[in-house]
């Protein structure tokens, strides 16, 4: 235990590191903007009533959350390429499959929240004369927002800590960073504990907003 | 696009593969069990009335919630041996980065389902004469652990999952042992989608034995 720590490479590395942390955010920012509005396109299917379109969906949420996203990511990057013929760049990999993970979770929380609605309020905007594509919009939708918020932010959390897999690919984001620096500079004592900080520092913030925005809207129902 | 898929490649290697998915199972059991014993020593030291055992308790799990696993899996790996002083091989590694960030996990578990239960509860068993270990041992803990059973296979199902982080440090799960076959092989996509399939296989079937083990327990409470 007689260890000196040395921050000093950290420090003349920092600059790498804050650069891995702007990919990091990008990756995130993109996966989760394209990851819901894919949810969103998703979660149409199981509510639609329709068979025919039930059965993709829910198969394709269920294969996205019955395995790992490590493997999914690898077979985006590794698998993927040969089924349509030209190579993904690692970054577009990781997107791809980061995307359409967060895709299936969003559809889930879609589905539940839409499925909370009672029936009668599609049947009372369908009196009304409304499609059902404005019914979803103008009743159904206004009403789920709120409650579906915590269920969301806790998948953009989630989202955060998944894109350091992407270091696996080789994407050049903080965890990549981290560990490329521990083998140069035989320092990875110093350097993964500043990477796992540097983590927590910029995902503690969301945590806790999460949770005090759930137990706001906990207290108003 | 025509791509000749061809799983004679696999299927000679499937032993490789069959000790993978074992691998992934063992190292999953052995930390589901170290991971419910952190657990149950953070959540009774987060409900202590002392703030000595709360503080160092909350600490450890809004770090474990707020990093992501890959960084843990890499420290455990190759930073603390130095603090240590002695190496730890993968699967020793492994077992620690996953048993205790799961612990933090199945600890908020066990505290949400103890939290659960209605002050009435408390002071009736209190009412009662009971001291507040009886109560809690012989009132509110079995009927926290009801409430504790959906939530503790969801995070057990979210530890296998990530049991797949290994293959970063070379033990030899499912993953690993799919990368070594694909390096033999240069067969990605044949070999990425059979594991792929063996992931959701066991994923799945684990699941449909939950939800029947958990309808059984419903039935009998």
């Amino acid at each position: 235990m007689d260890y000196t720590w040395d921050f000093k490479v950290v420090a003349d590395n920092f600059p790498v590191l804050l650069r891995g942390v702007g990919l990091t955010v990008e990756l995130w920012a993109v996966a989760l903007v394209l990851g819901v509005s894919l949810g969103f396109l998703i979660s149409l299917g199981p509510t639609s009533g329709r068979r025919w379109l039930q059965l993709p969906a829910i198969g394709y949420v269920e294969v996205f959350r019955n395995t790992p996203v490590l493997v999914q990511l690898i077979w985006f990057y590794y698998a993927f390429p040969i089924l349509i013929g030209f190579q993904l760049s690692p970054v577009a990999a990781a997107i791809l499959g980061l995307t359409l993970n967060t895709s299936a979770y969003c559809a889930e929380i879609f589905r539940a929240g839409i499925e909370s609605i009672a029936r009668g309020q599609w049947e009372a905007a369908k009196a009304l004369g409304m499609t059902r594509a404005m019914s979803l919009r103008r009743v159904i939708l206004p009403q789920v927002g709120k409650r579906m918020l915590p269920a969301f932010t806790n998948r953009a959390i989630e989202l955060a800590k998944v894109t350091s897999l992407a270091s696996v690919l080789a994407v050049h984001e903080i965890m990549y960073q981290g560990r490329l620096l521990s083998s140069t500079y035989y320092r990875p004592l110093e350097i993964l504990t500043v990477v796992a900080l540097v983590y927590f520092v910029v995902i503690w913030p969301g945590s806790w907003l999460s949770a005090r925005l759930e137990r706001r809207l906990a207290a108003r129902d | 696009m025509r791509y000749q898929w061809d799983f004679s490649a696999v299927a000679g290697h499937l032993d490789l593969l069959l000790i993978g998915l074992l691998g992934t199972v063992r190292i999953a059991l052995i930390s589901i069990v170290l991971g419910v014993i952190v657990g149950a020593v953070l959540a009774t030291m987060r409900l202590s009335g002392r703030r000595s055992l709360r503080f160092p308790a909350t600490a450890f799990i809004e770090f474990y919630r707020n990093t992501p696993p890959i960084v843990h899996f890499f420290w455990f790996f190759y930073a603390l041996p130095i603090v240590i002083g002695l190496n730890l091989d993968p699967y020793a590694a492994a077992v620690l980065a996953l048993s205790t960030q799961s612990g933090a996990f199945y600890a908020e578990v066990f505290r949400g389902g103890i939290l659960s239960i209605e002050r009435g509860q408390w002071e009736g068993a209190q009412a009662l004469g009971m001291t507040r270990r009886a109560a809690l041992r012989r009132v509110i803990v079995p009927q926290a652990l009801r409430r504790m059973i959906a939530p503790f296979i969801e995070r057990s199902f979210e530890l296998t999952k990530t049991t797949a982080l290994a293959s970063t440090l070379a033990y030899a799960e499912l993953l690993y042992q799919a990368q070594q076959v694909n390096s033999i092989t240069f067969r990605p996509m044949e070999v990425y989608t059979t594991i792929a399939v063996m992931y959701f296989l066991l994923l799945f079937s684990a699941s449909m034995l939950a939800r029947l083990g958990e309808r059984r327990l419903a039935r009998i409470g």
